[in-house]
């Protein structure tokens, strides 16, 4: 039995409903949204916590489809291509019809993944708890294997700024023998542990983002949907013929979600051309066709429940935002990883009835009163983002129950962050490298220390080289794929010349 | 060669060194996949006419004002807390943000003797309150609510 009350309900509420706001608004992300609530889970224990981070979570990713069809501005990299279809439908006032059946699928894509998380988690954990460090170290080589796998055309960049990631996770002391590394003399009391993560995240996520929006002179883009003129109403029945398309694509919104770094783009862009590629009417995407509305939703609402997987079962987080989550886990001092679950049964049931409570929650706010919702999108980014900088400072101020060298720590990842986006170093793999880091070095120091310095014991156990398998995999799949991308980009200019 | 030399007392600077190799080889990787673009297709290997850090039609006031701001925020905050550096900050941020060229407006809507008429005006004043009212909300939200520690 877990708790729940009126309190767990008004925050699931409160953590959707601001959610929506953050995913409807171009420019803020739910990773954003959580990164800048997580110092409010300190007031509360982490359930009642979980259930407005979750519900951050949800309503972030189902926001992002309110400016992508209403002004064909995706609201969150996840909802990249719900306006291919989504605008041209609400052009011909179909507006309202279409978020219906956005958030619809979305509520579809949602449930799916959670049913997913729930039947895999469990035996994904317990066979990770049979894992020495060997093979633990291995899963962490291969999630920064599969960055580079998924980083088309990137491959080598994804993968320098995963081991960057690495790299700044090592400053600060070495638990095994408590010796200072990579730290001046005058850092050494407050680089003691290292960079702090939610500093990190904030820096990273937030501030990255208001620096870019005030680069671009905080424009707002977003010029007035007309909801009021409705040709054709929603009903269920545009749902026929669509289940085929349902479960793929929140198949395929849930597995791009396990796998690490990837994101909510590559869901909807995979999904949106998976549905494209198996419909008989291929012509039709792009024109206000349903289906493409339908795949790209109910793939990126199939990301949530696919990206706790990995994080729940090996302590890998799947995007972004459960990146955030561990912080919050963190915080409160819960351990993520294979015995997650085993020791934390109540926590697991607790994440379960909350994703479920949040998805419906998201559902009955965005759902029936969608004209309302839709005018957040109206909001001036100038007044906006000096409240988010407040956020943001407590956030980090707070993270050691007060430290002003944490703020600084966010500024300074802010202009790193900055200055990554401009010389095109993806971000998402630096903070996972960044996260799984101090791991990787534990795992790889506690496998050598009882052979001796020996690297063969990465090789002498079966389930490493299945990993290793994996590994190999991974990396033939990305030099393939970036030289298949190369020759299509080639052919793409040759007939673009031609 | 298949071994690495481990000492407690010397392991942590076992692993540091093993990353910073990957990531130098990695450079390497990068710079050399350049050089073989850039031979294939012609074009020189530092293209300075191509380079450019920040995109066209920056808005560098608002870019470095919010940077400079910040620090300004983090020093004010230590000198006189949290809720009147806040409330300060916000609205130098929201007046930043909206844009400073247009505070020009601001003396002729005065001197006009109808200044709610200027939507300059109007903006200042909207995000004076703005600014005390959020910074108050959320001061008295996170120190006395959820008594989390402010500077």
């Amino acid at each position: 039995m877990i708790d729940f009350g009126l309190l767990h309900l008004l925050m699931a509420f409160v953590g959707v409903v601001v959610g929506i706001v953050f995913g409807a608004l171009p420019g803020m992300t739910a990773t954003m949204a959580i990164a800048v609530f997580l110092p409010l889970t300190y007031a509360y224990d982490l359930h009642v916590s979980l259930f407005l981070l979750l519900g951050l979570y949800v309503g972030g990713i189902s926001g992002g489809l309110v400016p992508a069809i209403l002004v064909n501005i995706p609201g969150t990299p996840s909802s990249i291509c719900t306006g291919f279809d989504g605008y041209p439908m609400a052009k011909r006032g179909e507006a309202v019809r279409a978020l219906r059946i956005g958030i619809t699928a979305s509520l579809f894509g949602g449930l799916f993944s959670l049913l997913l998380l729930f039947l895999f988690t469990p035996p994904l954990a317990r066979v990770a708890l049979s894992f020495s460090s060997v093979e633990k170290f291995l899963i962490i080589l291969f999630a920064l294997s599969i960055i580079a796998a998924l980083s088309k055309g990137n491959m080598v960049t994804g993968v320098f700024a995963g081991f960057l990631g690495v790299f700044f996770s090592l400053i600060g002391q070495f638990a095994d023998n408590n010796r200072m590394r990579m730290v001046p003399d005058f850092l050494s009391v407050e680089l003691r542990n290292g960079f702090q993560l939610l500093p990190v995240l904030i820096g990273l996520f937030a501030l990255v983002q208001i620096l870019q929006e005030a680069e671009g002179g905080m424009r707002d883009d977003a010029i007035g949907a007309d909801l009021s003129r409705e040709i054709r109403g929603f009903r269920f029945s545009d749902f026929k013929g669509q289940v085929v398309n349902l479960f793929r694509s929140a198949f395929i919104g849930t597995f791009v979600g396990i796998l690490p770094g990837v994101g909510g783009s590559a869901a909807s862009l995979l999904s949106y051309s998976q549905a494209k590629n198996f419909s008989g009417r291929p012509e039709k995407y792009g024109t206000g066709c349903v289906d493409g509305l339908v795949a790209s939703e109910a793939a990126n609402n199939g990301l949530t429940g696919g990206a706790l997987i990995p994080l729940l079962s090996l302590g890998i987080p799947g995007d972004s935002t459960t990146a955030v989550l561990v912080g919050a886990f963190m915080l409160q001092g819960v351990q993520v990883g294979p015995l997650f679950i085993t020791n934390n049964l109540d926590l697991w049931h607790v994440i379960l009835s909350a994703l479920l409570l949040c998805n419906f929650l998201m559902f009955f706010v965005m759902f029936y009163p969608i004209k309302y919702i839709a005018s957040v999108i109206k909001l001036p980014k100038y007044r906006i983002f000096p409240v988010i900088i407040l956020l943001c400072v407590i956030g980090a101020y707070s993270s050691r129950n007060g430290n002003m060298f944490d703020v600084w720590t966010m500024l300074f990842f802010g202009l790193l962050g900055y200055f990554f986006v401009k010389i095109k170093l993806p971000i998402v793999p630096f903070l996972i490298g960044f996260i799984l880091g101090k791991d990787l070095e534990k795992y790889f120091v506690d496998s050598i220390k009882g052979v001796g310095g020996s690297l063969s014991v990465f090789f002498t156990r079966p389930m490493g080289w299945v990993i290793w398998g994996l590994i190999v995999a991974s990396i033939a799949w990305a030099v393939y794929d970036s030289k298949r991308e190369a020759r299509r980009a080639a052919a793409g200019n040759g007939g673009a010349q031609a | 060669m298949f071994r690495v030399s481990y000492k407690p007392s010397t392991s942590h600077w076992l692993f540091p060194p093993i990353i910073l190799g990957i990531l130098a080889l990695l450079l390497a990787v990068m710079i050399a996949q350049r050089a073989i673009e850039c031979r294939r297709t012609g074009r020189p290997f530092i293209n300075r006419e191509a380079m450019r850090f920040f995109e066209p039609g920056c808005d560098k006031l608002k870019l470095f004002g919010s940077v400079a701001l910040f620090v300004l925020y983090i020093y004010a905050m230590e000198f006189a807390g949290f809720l009147a550096s806040s409330i300060v900050v916000v609205f130098l941020y929201s007046v930043l943000f909206f844009g400073v060229d247009r505070l020009k407006e601001l003396p002729a809507a005065i001197a006009s003797g109808r200044p709610w008429a200027n939507g300059a005006f109007k903006s200042v004043c909207v995000s004076l309150l703005l600014s005390v009212l959020f910074s108050t909300s959320v001061w008295f939200l996170f120190a006395r609510v959820f008594k989390i520690t402010l500077p």
